[in-house]
C-alpha cells in the first residue's frame, strides 16, 4: 500500500513537472515577486517630499521659516518659485507634493505683532504622500508658532522664561511601535510576495481534481481499482510539500538576504504557512472537483484569489469596511493568514492567540476536502 | 464589411454559449468594483481605536484626554487605561493607538517644569501608521494652542491679547485635489482601470486559443480574409463590451463609491478608447501566440499585482529604482492610471496630458499592428501531435464524453 502511495507521488511529481507553465510559475513566480517588490521599495521610507517654496518676503524672519522646512527629514526644498501661479502649475504636473506661500511683509506683520498667514499646499491625489506631507508641515507649524509667539511675548514684556513655558512646557514623543521607522517594505513586501505565493499555488491546486478525471488516463485508473481517496491524498500531499518548498527559498531571501523583520519563532511561522498551504489547497481541490475543465478551475480559483488580498483588510483595515461586510471576509482563508502573518512578524502574538488562527484555517480545509470528496463522488456516478 | 460582422457574429454566439466567459465579460468587472467600493465604502479611517492610560487623573490630564476624546478620528477604548493593557491591546490589536499622561503631568505642570506626553501607534499597518500619525498631529497642535491661551490667561492676558499672540502666525493648510483625504477616490479608480485590464485581456485572450482547440483556427488561415479583417471582427465584440463596462464602471464609482469622477468628458472618453484598443490588441495578441486558454488563464491573471505596484498609482514612482520605474513606463496600464487621475482627480486639461495621451497612442498603433499582421502561414505538425501552431489541449471533463 505504502508502494503504491509512493508511486503515485513520484507519478505527481513527474506530472508538476511536465506541466511546463505551471512548472514556470511555482519555481519563478515568488521569487520574481520578491525581488520586484524588493526593488519598488527599495526606499522604503516616505521621506523628502519635494517641496516648493515662494517667498513673497524676503525677509529675515521669512528665512526663518524656511529654515524650519529644511530642517524637517520628511521635506526637501527643491525649488523657489517666484508667484503662485508658478507653484500651482509644479504641484498640477506632480514635479512637487508640498506648495508653501510666505506672504509679503511677513517680518512685518510679525514685528507689529500684526496677524499673518502662511499658506501650505499638499497635493492630495496621492495619500500616501499628502498624509505624510501633513503630518511633517503640522509639526513644522507647532515648533514655529512656538518660536513666534515666544518672540512676541517677550516682546510683550513678558519674561522669557514665562514666555517659553506658555509654548514648550509639553513634550509630544511620537512612538510608532512594531516597525519604527515606519519601513514600507517591512509592512507590504513579505505579505506582496505571499500574494503572489498563494496564487501561483491557487493555480496548481486547482489542477488536483481536473488533473486526473479530465483526461483519457482516468479510465486506466478507475479501471485499476486504486482508490480515489489514496489517489488524491498522495497527490495532495506532493502538492501541499511542493508548496511549502518553493517558499522555503522566498523566507530565506526575505528574512536573511533582505534582512525583513520576522519577531516571531521561525517554527510556529512555518507551521502556520503550513496550515494555510493546505487550506488554499483544499479551496483548489474543491474548485477543480466542480470544474469542467481546466481553464474554468483555473478561472474560478483566480476569481477567488485575486481580490482576496484586498479584501483581506491589510491595504484596508477590516474595521474600517461596512460593519456587514466585516464578517464575510473571514470566510476566506487568505484573510485568516495575512492578518495572523502581521500579527506573527511584528507582534511575535504566542499559541494562545493564534490557536484560533489554526483552528479557523484547519476547519476550512475539513470542510473543502469533504465537499471535494463529495463533488468527485457524484461525478464518479454520474460516469458509471 | 460583410466579413468582419460574420466573425463578430461569430464571437458574439461564442461569447453566449461559453456561461463563464459571459460571466467573465459582463458580470465579473461590475461585481469586483461592487466588491471594492463595499471596502472602501467608509473612504476615511476614522474611529482608530485608542487606549488612554492617564497615570495622573487629575483636572489636567483630564482636559488632555478629552482633547482625544472629542473627535471622531479617534474612538477612546475605556478598557485600555494602564500601560500592561495598551501594550497588551496594541499587540492583540484592540487598540491601534495610545496616549500616555505621566503620574506628575499636573504637578510638572504647577511647578513650571517640562512635562512629557507620550504618543504610540502601530507601525504593523502603515494605513493606521500614517493616519494616526497625522491625527496625534492635529489634536496636539489644537491642544497646545488651548494651553498656551490658558497659560497666558492665568498671566492676567484679556482673550483679545491672547488672541493676537497665538494668531500671530497662522497656517492655513490646504489640501487640494482630495481635501478629504478619501482612500475610495485614491485607490479605487486605480482598481477599477485593473480591473478592466485585466478582464479585458482574459475576454479577448481566449479568442483565439478556443478556436486552436476546436481545431477550427485552420478555417481562419485558410480563408481569404485579410489578417486585419480577422482582428477587427474578433475584437469588435470586446471593444464594445469593455467600453460598456469602463462606462458602467465610472458611473458605478460616481454615483455610488462617492468617487470624484472631474475633468472633461471628452478626455475621459479619449483615455477609454486607447486604453480599450490596447487592451484588446494586446490579448489578441498574447492570444495569437498562446498554444491554450490554460496558459493565457495562469499567466495573465498573475500580472495584476505586479502591474498595480510598479505603476507608482499607489507607491510614488520617484521613490523606486529609475530602472523599474523607467519599465513600468512600458506598461498602458501605468499611463492609463496616471492620466485617468490627473483628469479625474486634477480635473487637468488636455494640455498637460500631452505625453500620457501620445504614449498611449504609440502602444496602441504598434498593438494594433502586431494584432492586425500575423503570419497566416500553418505550422507543420511536431510530434507532440500539434493541432495548430502549438499543443493545444488541456484536461477537460468534455474528453471523455
Amino acid at each position: 500500500m505504502f508502494k503504491q502511495c509512493l508511486v503515485i507521488m513520484k507519478r505527481e511529481i513527474f506530472f508538476m513537472w511536465r506541466d511546463q507553465s505551471l512548472r514556470n510559475i511555482l519555481i519563478a513566480g515568488p521569487l520574481f515577486g520578491l525581488f520586484l517588490f524588493m526593488g519598488i521599495y527599495n526606499h522604503p521610507r516616505i521621506d523628502n517630499i519635494s517641496t516648493a517654496i515662494v517667498d513673497l518676503d524676503r525677509s529675515s524672519a521669512s528665512r526663518q521659516v524656511i529654515a524650519e522646512l529644511k530642517n524637517t527629514q520628511d521635506l526637501k526644498v527643491i525649488t523657489y518659485p517666484n508667484s503662485f501661479e508658478q507653484l500651482e502649475e509644479l504641484i498640477k504636473r506632480e514635479q512637487v507634493i508640498v506648495g508653501v506661500v510666505i506672504p509679503e511683509n511677513y517680518g512685518k506683520n510679525i514685528a507689529l505683532h500684526r496677524h499673518t498667514k502662511v499658506a501650505v499646499l499638499i497635493d492630495g491625489a496621492n495619500i500616501t504622500y499628502a498624509t505624510n506631507a501633513a503630518s511633517a508641515v503640522l509639526t513644522v507649524t507647532r515648533t514655529l508658532g512656538a518660536e513666534v509667539g515666544v518672540k512676541t511675548l517677550v516682546a510683550r514684556g513678558i519674561q522669557p522664561d514665562q514666555a517659553k513655558e506658555a509654548y514648550q512646557s509639553i513634550d509630544f514623543r511620537e512612538e510608532a511601535w512594531f516597525n519604527p521607522t515606519l519601513n514600507y517594505a517591512y509592512f507590504l513586501v513579505l505579505p506582496l510576495v505571499l500574494n503572489i505565493w498563494q496564487q501561483c499555488c491557487m493555480l496548481a491546486s486547482c489542477m488536483n481534481i481536473i488533473g486526473e478525471n479530465g483526461v483519457r488516463s482516468w479510465l486506466q485508473i478507475k479501471a485499476s481499482g486504486i482508490s480515489s481517496f489514496k489517489l488524491f491524498f498522495c497527490k495532495s500531499i506532493v502538492h501541499i510539500f511542493i508548496y511549502m518548498l518553493i517558499v522555503l527559498p522566498v523566507y530565506f531571501l526575505a528574512f536573511v538576504f533582505f534582512k525583513l523583520p520576522l519577531n516571531c519563532g521561525f517554527i510556529i511561522f512555518l507551521l502556520f504557512t503550513l496550515v494555510f498551504t493546505i487550506s488554499l489547497h483544499s479551496i483548489g481541490t474543491l474548485i477543480s472537483s466542480f470544474s469542467r475543465n481546466a481553464v474554468d478551475a483555473s478561472r474560478f480559483g483566480m476569481v477567488i484569489a485575486l481580490p482576496s488580498f484586498v479584501i483581506s483588510g491589510f491595504t484596508w483595515p477590516i474595521a474600517a469596511m461596512p460593519h456587514w461586510f466585516q464578517s464575510l471576509t473571514w470566510v476566506l482563508p487568505q484573510t485568516w493568514f495575512f492578518q495572523g502573518i502581521n500579527y506573527l512578524v511584528f507582534k511575535n502574538q504566542g499559541w494562545e492567540f493564534m490557536v484560533n488562527y489554526f483552528l479557523m484555517l484547519g476547519m476550512m480545509s475539513i470542510i473543502c476536502y469533504s465537499l471535494a470528496a463529495l463533488f468527485t463522488h457524484g461525478f464518479k456516478a454520474h460516469f458509471r | 464589411m460583410k466579413q468582419i460582422l460574420n466573425i463578430a457574429y461569430y464571437e458574439v454566439v461564442h461569447i453566449f454559449k461559453d456561461r463563464i466567459l459571459f460571466l467573465i465579460v459582463f458580470v465579473v468587472p461590475l461585481l469586483y468594483a461592487s466588491l471594492i467600493g463595499m471596502i472602501y465604502a467608509s473612504s476615511i479611517l476614522q474611529h482608530v481605536p485608542l487606549g488612554i492610560v492617564d497615570l495622573d487623573n487629575s483636572v489636567k490630564s483630564r482636559t488632555l484626554a478629552s482633547a482625544f476624546e472629542n473627535t471622531n478620528n479617534f474612538k477612546v477604548i475605556p478598557e485600555i487605561n494602564t500601560y500592561a493593557g495598551l501594550e497588551r491591546g496594541m499587540k492583540n490589536g484592540t487598540v491601534r493607538a495610545g496616549v500616555v499622561i505621566p503620574a506628575d503631568y499636573s504637578q510638572k505642570l504647577s511647578q513650571h517644569r517640562l512635562t512629557q506626553i507620550l504618543t504610540v501607534y502601530d507601525g504593523s499597518n502603515l494605513i493606521y501608521g500614517f493616519n494616526t500619525r497625522r491625527y496625534f498631529q492635529q489634536v496636539l497642535n489644537t491642544f497646545s494652542a488651548d494651553h498656551t491661551a490658558a497659560y497666558l490667561g492665568g498671566l492676567g492676558m484679556s482673550k483679545q491679547e491672547i488672541t493676537n499672540v497665538i494668531d500671530t502666525v497662522s497656517v492655513n493648510m490646504q489640501i487640494w485635489f482630495n481635501p478629504t483625504y478619501s482612500y475610495s477616490t485614491f485607490i479605487f479608480p486605480g482598481l477599477v482601470l485593473l480591473i478592466l485590464h485585466q478582464i479585458g485581456l482574459l475576454g479577448i485572450g481566449l479568442t483565439i486559443t478556443r478556436e486552436k482547440e476546436r481545431n477550427s483556427w485552420i478555417q481562419y488561415l485558410c480563408a481569404a480574409v485579410p489578417q486585419w479583417k480577422i482582428f477587427i471582427g474578433k475584437a469588435l465584440p470586446y471593444l464594445i463590451v469593455n467600453f460598456f463596462n469602463y462606462s458602467l464602471l465610472l458611473w458605478v464609482a460616481d454615483r455610488f463609491v462617492n468617487v470624484k469622477v472631474e475633468g472633461s468628458p471628452a478626455l475621459i472618453l479619449l483615455l477609454g478608447l486607447l486604453f480599450n484598443l490596447i487592451i484588446t490588441s494586446l490579448g489578441f495578441v498574447v492570444s495569437l501566440y498562446s498554444p491554450n486558454s490554460l496558459q493565457v488563464v495562469r499567466y495573465l491573471m498573475l500580472l495584476s499585482i505586479p502591474l498595480f505596484f510598479i505603476s507608482g498609482y499607489n507607491w510614488p514612482g520617484i521613490q523606486m529604482p529609475t530602472l523599474i520605474y523607467g519599465m513600468s513606463r512600458l506598461f498602458p496600464y501605468t499611463w492609463m492610471a496616471e492620466g485617468f487621475r490627473w483628469v479625474t482627480v486634477k480635473d487637468l486639461e488636455l494640455n498637460y496630458l500631452n505625453t500620457t495621451i501620445i504614449m498611449l497612442a504609440i502602444i496602441a498603433v504598434v498593438t494594433s499592428f502586431f494584432a492586425s499582421s500575423f503570419s497566416k502561414r500553418r505550422n507543420p505538425l511536431t510530434e507532440k501531435g500539434v493541432t495548430v501552431n502549438s499543443d493545444s489541449t488541456y484536461p477537460s471533463k468534455d474528453l471523455l464524453h
